[in-house]
Protein backbone atom coordinates (compact mmCIF):
# COMPACT_ATOMS: atom_id res chain seq x y z
CA UNK A 1 0.00 0.00 0.00
CA UNK A 2 1.77 3.12 -0.85
CA UNK A 3 1.51 5.85 1.47
CA UNK A 4 -1.44 8.42 1.00
CA UNK A 5 -0.27 11.40 0.18
CA UNK A 6 2.08 9.95 -2.88
CA UNK A 7 -1.61 8.75 -4.65
CA UNK A 8 -1.58 12.25 -5.60
CA UNK A 9 1.83 12.65 -6.69
CA UNK A 10 1.81 13.83 -10.67
CA UNK A 11 4.32 13.85 -13.08
CA UNK A 12 7.17 17.15 -12.61
CA UNK A 13 6.69 19.07 -15.27
CA UNK A 14 10.30 19.79 -17.33
CA UNK A 15 11.36 22.89 -16.97
CA UNK A 16 13.38 24.71 -19.46
CA UNK A 17 17.22 23.94 -18.43
CA UNK A 18 18.82 27.58 -18.34
CA UNK A 19 21.97 26.69 -16.77
CA UNK A 20 23.52 25.90 -20.22
CA UNK A 21 23.31 29.83 -20.93
CA UNK A 22 25.63 30.74 -18.38
CA UNK A 23 28.69 29.91 -16.71
CA UNK A 24 30.34 30.62 -13.12
CA UNK A 25 33.05 32.82 -13.17
CA UNK A 26 34.72 32.61 -10.19
CA UNK A 27 36.82 35.81 -10.46
CA UNK A 28 33.40 37.93 -10.36
CA UNK A 29 32.03 35.21 -8.29
CA UNK A 30 28.96 35.10 -10.44
CA UNK A 31 27.49 33.82 -13.20
CA UNK A 32 28.12 35.22 -16.46
CA UNK A 33 26.90 35.22 -20.38
CA UNK A 34 28.55 33.87 -23.34
CA UNK A 35 28.81 37.79 -23.87
CA UNK A 36 30.21 38.97 -20.64
CA UNK A 37 27.30 40.19 -19.19
CA UNK A 38 26.17 39.09 -15.34
CA UNK A 39 23.25 36.64 -15.68
CA UNK A 40 21.20 38.20 -13.86
CA UNK A 41 21.24 40.90 -15.89
CA UNK A 42 18.84 38.74 -18.21
CA UNK A 43 15.32 39.30 -16.93
CA UNK A 44 14.16 36.49 -18.85
CA UNK A 45 16.68 34.02 -17.88
CA UNK A 46 16.14 34.89 -14.29
CA UNK A 47 12.56 33.94 -14.35
CA UNK A 48 13.09 30.62 -16.63
CA UNK A 49 15.82 29.48 -14.37
CA UNK A 50 14.07 26.95 -11.48
CA UNK A 51 16.20 28.58 -8.92
CA UNK A 52 14.57 32.04 -8.71
CA UNK A 53 10.77 30.04 -8.39
CA UNK A 54 9.15 28.17 -5.18
CA UNK A 55 8.32 24.92 -6.59
CA UNK A 56 6.57 22.95 -3.80
CA UNK A 57 9.81 21.32 -2.77
CA UNK A 58 12.87 21.23 -5.36
CA UNK A 59 14.11 17.88 -5.50
CA UNK A 60 17.28 19.26 -3.73
CA UNK A 61 15.95 21.30 -1.14
CA UNK A 62 12.19 20.81 0.24
CA UNK A 63 11.99 24.47 1.98
CA UNK A 64 11.39 26.42 -0.89
CA UNK B 1 35.12 41.75 7.12
CA UNK B 2 34.11 38.94 4.86
CA UNK B 3 31.07 37.38 4.25
CA UNK B 4 30.77 33.37 3.75
CA UNK B 5 27.84 32.25 1.08
CA UNK B 6 27.50 29.10 1.33
CA UNK B 7 25.84 27.94 -2.18
CA UNK B 8 25.89 26.24 -5.46
CA UNK B 9 27.91 27.84 -8.51
CA UNK B 10 24.82 27.58 -10.41
CA UNK B 11 22.67 29.55 -7.78
CA UNK B 12 21.70 32.54 -9.87
CA UNK B 13 19.36 34.13 -6.75
CA UNK B 14 22.73 33.82 -4.99
CA UNK B 15 23.90 35.91 -7.70
CA UNK B 16 21.24 38.82 -7.20
CA UNK B 17 22.81 39.35 -3.25
CA UNK B 18 26.73 38.51 -4.20
CA UNK B 19 25.90 41.46 -6.95
CA UNK B 20 24.76 43.90 -4.02
CA UNK B 21 27.37 42.81 -2.12
CA UNK B 22 30.21 43.86 -4.70
CA UNK B 23 28.46 47.22 -5.13
CA UNK B 24 28.50 47.98 -1.12
CA UNK B 25 31.93 47.19 -1.01
CA UNK B 26 31.78 43.82 0.87
CA UNK B 27 34.30 40.98 1.15
CA UNK B 28 32.95 37.68 0.13
CA UNK B 29 33.77 33.88 -0.42
CA UNK B 30 31.44 31.89 -2.31
CA UNK B 31 32.11 28.35 -1.30
CA UNK B 32 30.22 25.05 -2.03
CA UNK B 33 31.08 22.56 0.66
CA UNK B 34 30.47 19.95 -1.94
CA UNK B 35 33.69 21.03 -3.37
CA UNK B 36 35.42 20.34 -0.20
CA UNK B 37 38.09 18.76 -0.44
CA UNK B 38 39.81 19.05 -3.60
CA UNK B 39 37.92 22.42 -4.98
CA UNK B 40 38.26 23.97 -1.95
CA UNK B 41 40.10 23.55 0.95
CA UNK B 42 40.10 24.09 5.23
CA UNK B 43 41.75 24.19 8.46
CA UNK B 44 41.09 24.77 12.06
CA UNK B 45 43.36 24.82 14.68
CA UNK B 46 42.75 24.04 18.44
CA UNK B 47 45.33 25.17 20.36
CA UNK B 48 46.61 26.28 24.01
CA UNK B 49 42.72 27.52 24.12
CA UNK B 50 42.74 29.30 21.07
CA UNK B 51 41.27 28.62 18.16
CA UNK B 52 41.73 30.00 13.83
CA UNK B 53 40.30 28.34 11.08
CA UNK B 54 40.88 29.06 7.58
CA UNK B 55 38.58 28.44 4.21
CA UNK B 56 39.98 28.74 0.67
CA UNK B 57 37.74 28.53 -2.40
CA UNK B 58 39.52 29.32 -5.72
CA UNK B 59 42.20 31.53 -4.87
CA UNK B 60 40.02 33.96 -1.43
CA UNK B 61 41.16 33.12 1.10
CA UNK B 62 38.96 33.99 5.11
CA UNK B 63 40.06 33.10 8.36
CA UNK B 64 37.68 32.89 11.44
CA UNK B 65 38.85 36.24 13.07
CA UNK B 66 37.77 37.90 9.49
CA UNK B 67 34.36 36.03 9.48
CA UNK B 68 31.19 38.65 9.05
CA UNK B 69 28.75 36.23 8.59
CA UNK B 70 27.56 33.21 6.87
CA UNK B 71 24.89 33.20 4.12
CA UNK B 72 23.26 29.11 4.02
CA UNK B 73 21.68 29.45 0.30
CA UNK B 74 21.24 26.25 -1.57
CA UNK B 75 24.68 24.64 -0.38
CA UNK B 76 25.67 21.40 -1.92
CA UNK B 77 26.18 18.12 0.50
CA UNK B 78 29.88 18.30 1.52
CA UNK B 79 32.15 16.83 -0.72
CA UNK B 80 29.66 15.40 -3.28
CA UNK B 81 32.29 16.38 -5.65
CA UNK B 82 35.08 15.19 -4.44
CA UNK B 83 37.22 12.40 -5.98
CA UNK B 84 36.40 8.94 -4.84
CA UNK B 85 33.39 10.57 -2.28
CA UNK B 86 31.52 8.58 -0.18
CA UNK B 87 29.19 8.79 2.37
CA UNK B 88 31.95 8.43 4.86
CA UNK B 89 34.31 11.30 3.43
CA UNK B 90 30.73 13.36 3.53
CA UNK B 91 30.46 12.79 6.92
CA UNK B 92 33.73 13.82 7.97
CA UNK B 93 33.72 17.06 5.51
CA UNK B 94 30.71 17.94 7.08
CA UNK B 95 31.93 18.09 10.59
CA UNK B 96 35.30 19.51 9.73
CA UNK B 97 33.28 22.62 7.96
CA UNK B 98 30.55 22.95 10.08
CA UNK B 99 32.24 22.24 13.24
CA UNK B 100 34.29 24.80 12.36
CA UNK B 101 32.24 27.39 11.38
CA UNK B 102 30.12 27.02 14.30
CA UNK B 103 32.88 27.70 16.56
CA UNK B 104 33.16 31.46 15.25
CA UNK B 105 31.38 34.48 16.75
CA UNK B 106 29.83 35.17 12.76
CA UNK B 107 26.51 35.50 12.76
CA UNK B 108 24.05 32.95 10.21
CA UNK B 109 21.28 33.36 8.05
CA UNK B 110 20.03 31.25 8.86
CA UNK B 111 21.96 28.96 11.81
CA UNK B 112 21.78 25.33 10.51
CA UNK B 113 20.57 24.53 13.96
CA UNK B 114 17.68 26.53 13.83
CA UNK B 115 17.15 25.88 10.30
CA UNK B 116 16.78 21.99 10.66
CA UNK B 117 13.90 22.40 13.41
CA UNK B 118 11.71 25.36 11.86
CA UNK B 119 11.87 22.32 8.51
CA UNK B 120 9.74 20.38 10.47
CA UNK B 121 6.13 21.66 9.93
CA UNK B 122 4.51 20.62 13.31
CA UNK B 123 6.67 22.74 14.94
CA UNK B 124 6.33 25.30 12.99
CA UNK B 125 1.96 24.94 13.54
CA UNK B 126 2.91 25.20 16.94
CA UNK B 127 5.08 27.84 17.18
CA UNK B 128 2.39 29.64 14.91
CA UNK B 129 -0.02 28.92 17.01
CA UNK B 130 2.32 30.27 19.97
CA UNK B 131 3.23 33.78 17.79
CA UNK B 132 -0.63 34.52 17.22
CA UNK B 133 -1.47 33.49 13.87
CA UNK B 134 -4.52 32.35 12.68
CA UNK B 135 -3.72 28.60 11.70
CA UNK B 136 -6.34 26.16 9.75
CA UNK B 137 -7.29 23.07 11.51
CA UNK B 138 -4.51 20.48 10.82
CA UNK B 139 -3.80 16.66 11.77
CA UNK B 140 -0.96 14.86 10.90
CA UNK B 141 -1.81 11.13 11.77
CA UNK B 142 -1.17 7.61 10.39
CA UNK B 143 -4.90 6.73 11.87
CA UNK B 144 -7.21 6.22 8.72
CA UNK B 145 -9.88 6.48 11.55
CA UNK B 146 -9.13 9.77 12.74
CA UNK B 147 -8.13 10.91 9.47
CA UNK B 148 -11.65 10.03 7.88
CA UNK B 149 -13.12 11.52 11.33
CA UNK B 150 -11.32 14.99 10.77
CA UNK B 151 -12.35 14.76 6.96
CA UNK B 152 -16.15 14.71 8.04
CA UNK B 153 -15.81 17.33 10.67
CA UNK B 154 -14.48 19.95 8.37
CA UNK B 155 -16.10 19.21 5.20
CA UNK B 156 -13.54 20.36 2.76
CA UNK B 157 -9.80 19.18 3.21
CA UNK B 158 -6.17 19.33 1.55
CA UNK B 159 -3.38 16.78 1.60
CA UNK B 160 -0.38 18.08 1.72
CA UNK B 161 3.37 16.48 2.85
CA UNK B 162 5.68 16.99 5.50
CA UNK B 163 8.85 17.31 3.78
CA UNK B 164 8.11 17.86 -0.01
CA UNK B 165 8.31 15.18 -2.59
CA UNK B 166 9.59 11.56 -2.77
CA UNK B 167 12.84 11.88 -4.20
CA UNK B 168 11.96 9.84 -7.18
CA UNK B 169 13.51 9.65 -11.27
CA UNK B 170 11.60 11.10 -13.24
CA UNK B 171 10.85 13.38 -10.24
CA UNK B 172 7.61 13.89 -9.27
CA UNK B 173 5.34 16.78 -7.71
CA UNK B 174 2.98 16.50 -4.76
CA UNK B 175 1.02 19.57 -5.01
CA UNK B 176 -0.92 20.77 -1.81
CA UNK B 177 -4.88 18.65 -3.08
CA UNK B 178 -8.37 19.08 -1.84
CA UNK B 179 -9.39 15.62 -0.55
CA UNK B 180 -12.95 14.34 -2.65
CA UNK B 181 -15.57 13.59 -0.63
CA UNK B 182 -15.59 9.95 -0.12
CA UNK B 183 -12.01 9.14 -0.64
CA UNK B 184 -10.68 6.15 0.78
CA UNK B 185 -7.92 6.61 3.76
CA UNK B 186 -6.75 3.26 4.40
CA UNK B 187 -3.46 4.71 2.44
CA UNK B 188 -2.78 6.86 5.90
CA UNK B 189 -1.73 3.67 7.97
CA UNK B 190 1.18 3.12 5.29
CA UNK B 191 2.64 6.74 6.07
CA UNK B 192 2.17 10.06 8.43
CA UNK B 193 -0.04 12.41 6.76
CA UNK B 194 -1.02 15.80 6.88
CA UNK B 195 -4.77 16.85 6.27
CA UNK B 196 -5.83 20.42 7.20
CA UNK B 197 -8.75 22.10 6.56
CA UNK B 198 -9.18 23.82 3.32
CA UNK B 199 -8.99 27.50 3.46
CA UNK B 200 -11.24 29.41 0.58
CA UNK B 201 -8.77 31.98 -0.53
CA UNK B 202 -8.58 35.15 -2.73
CA UNK B 203 -4.99 35.49 -2.82
CA UNK B 204 -1.59 34.11 -1.96
CA UNK B 205 0.79 35.81 0.20
CA UNK B 206 4.38 35.35 0.14
CA UNK B 207 6.05 37.81 3.07
CA UNK B 208 9.67 37.36 3.09
CA UNK B 209 11.38 38.41 6.53
CA UNK B 210 14.92 39.79 6.13
CA UNK B 211 16.26 40.67 9.79
CA UNK B 212 13.25 42.90 11.03
CA UNK B 213 12.31 44.06 7.30
CA UNK B 214 9.12 42.56 5.68
CA UNK B 215 8.53 42.31 2.33
CA UNK B 216 4.95 41.47 1.63
CA UNK B 217 3.86 39.79 -2.17
CA UNK B 218 0.38 39.56 -3.23
CA UNK B 219 -0.90 37.12 -6.09
CA UNK B 220 -4.83 37.01 -6.73
CA UNK B 221 -5.88 33.13 -7.15
CA UNK B 222 -7.96 31.55 -9.61
CA UNK B 223 -11.41 30.56 -8.86
CA UNK B 224 -11.33 27.20 -6.89
CA UNK B 225 -7.29 27.35 -7.05
CA UNK B 226 -5.89 25.32 -4.09
CA UNK B 227 -2.07 25.57 -4.61
CA UNK B 228 -0.74 28.80 -5.82
CA UNK B 229 2.46 27.35 -6.84
CA UNK B 230 1.03 24.78 -9.89
CA UNK B 231 -0.71 26.76 -12.58
CA UNK B 232 -1.17 29.65 -14.88
CA UNK B 233 -3.53 31.84 -13.07
CA UNK B 234 -2.84 35.13 -15.24
CA UNK B 235 -2.23 37.01 -12.29
CA UNK B 236 1.16 38.35 -10.99
CA UNK B 237 2.87 38.81 -7.79
CA UNK B 238 2.64 42.53 -6.47
CA UNK B 239 3.65 44.22 -3.88
CA UNK B 240 1.42 44.27 -0.72
CA UNK B 241 1.25 46.35 2.58
CA UNK B 242 1.92 44.03 5.75
CA UNK B 243 -1.12 44.98 8.68
CA UNK B 244 -0.02 45.24 12.07
CA UNK B 245 -1.74 42.11 12.97
CA UNK B 246 0.79 40.06 10.92
CA UNK B 247 3.83 42.16 11.36
CA UNK B 248 3.74 40.97 15.24
CA UNK B 249 3.36 37.44 14.63
CA UNK B 250 5.81 37.59 11.99
CA UNK B 251 8.55 39.36 13.95
CA UNK B 252 7.27 36.82 17.20
CA UNK B 253 7.78 33.41 14.97
CA UNK B 254 11.06 34.59 13.53
CA UNK B 255 12.03 34.98 17.64
CA UNK B 256 10.85 31.90 18.52
CA UNK B 257 12.53 30.34 16.13
CA UNK B 258 15.69 31.96 16.07
CA UNK B 259 15.61 32.42 12.13
CA UNK B 260 17.20 35.48 10.39
CA UNK B 261 15.53 34.70 7.42
CA UNK B 262 12.32 33.65 6.19
CA UNK B 263 9.62 33.13 3.84
CA UNK B 264 5.67 32.96 5.09
CA UNK B 265 3.10 31.22 3.07
CA UNK B 266 -0.43 32.66 3.41
CA UNK B 267 -3.86 32.62 2.16
CA UNK B 268 -6.26 35.45 1.98
CA UNK B 269 -9.30 34.86 2.71
CA UNK B 270 -13.03 36.86 1.60
CA UNK B 271 -12.81 38.69 5.07
CA UNK B 272 -8.98 39.38 3.94
CA UNK B 273 -7.69 37.65 6.86
CA UNK B 274 -4.55 36.09 6.85
CA UNK B 275 -4.06 32.56 7.00
CA UNK B 276 -0.26 30.99 7.92
CA UNK B 277 0.17 28.45 5.87
CA UNK B 278 4.05 27.43 6.10
CA UNK B 279 7.15 29.34 6.85
CA UNK B 280 10.20 28.42 4.54
CA UNK B 281 13.48 28.88 6.25
CA UNK B 282 15.00 28.70 2.84
CA UNK B 283 12.62 30.31 0.61
CA UNK B 284 13.16 30.99 -2.90
CA UNK B 285 12.81 35.15 -3.18
CA UNK B 286 13.90 36.00 -6.69
CA UNK B 287 10.56 35.42 -8.21
CA UNK B 288 9.30 37.87 -5.83
CA UNK B 289 12.00 40.32 -6.40
CA UNK B 290 12.18 40.36 -9.87
CA UNK B 291 8.43 40.64 -10.51
CA UNK B 292 7.59 42.89 -7.88
CA UNK B 293 10.55 44.85 -7.49
CA UNK B 294 11.01 44.91 -4.22
CA UNK B 295 14.59 44.77 -3.13
CA UNK B 296 15.02 41.63 -0.96
CA UNK B 297 18.38 40.90 -2.12
CA UNK B 298 19.32 44.23 -0.76
CA UNK B 299 18.36 43.53 2.50
CA UNK B 300 20.20 40.50 2.20
CA UNK B 301 23.08 42.21 1.65
CA UNK B 302 22.82 44.58 4.19
CA UNK B 303 22.19 42.27 7.09
CA UNK B 304 25.60 40.13 5.73
CA UNK B 305 27.09 43.00 5.56
CA UNK B 306 26.33 44.88 8.48
CA UNK B 307 29.19 45.96 11.21
CA UNK B 308 29.48 43.10 14.00
CA UNK B 309 27.59 44.03 17.28
CA UNK B 310 30.16 45.89 19.56
CA UNK B 311 31.64 43.38 22.27
CA UNK B 312 31.17 44.37 26.09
Amino acid sequence: MQPFACSYARPQKASEDVTASYVYDPALQLNVLSDGRPAISDRALMLAAGTTTSTAGSQTHFDD
Amino acid sequence: MTVLVLTSPQDVTADLVVAELHERGVPLVRLDPADLPGGADLSAEYVHGDFHCYLSARGRMVGSRALRSVWVRRPGEPAAHAPGTSAWLGAETAQALYGMLYSTTARWMNHPRQAAQARYKPWQLRVAHLSGFAVPPTLITTFPGVAAEFAARYGRVVVKSLSGPPRTDPPVALPTTLVEPGTDFAGVAAGPTLLQQYVAKRADIRLTCVGGRLFAARKASAEGQVDGRYGDTGHAWEPAGVPDRIARPVREFMDLAGLAYAAFDFAEDAEGLWWFLECNQGGQFGFVELETGQPIAGAVAAWLGAPPPARP
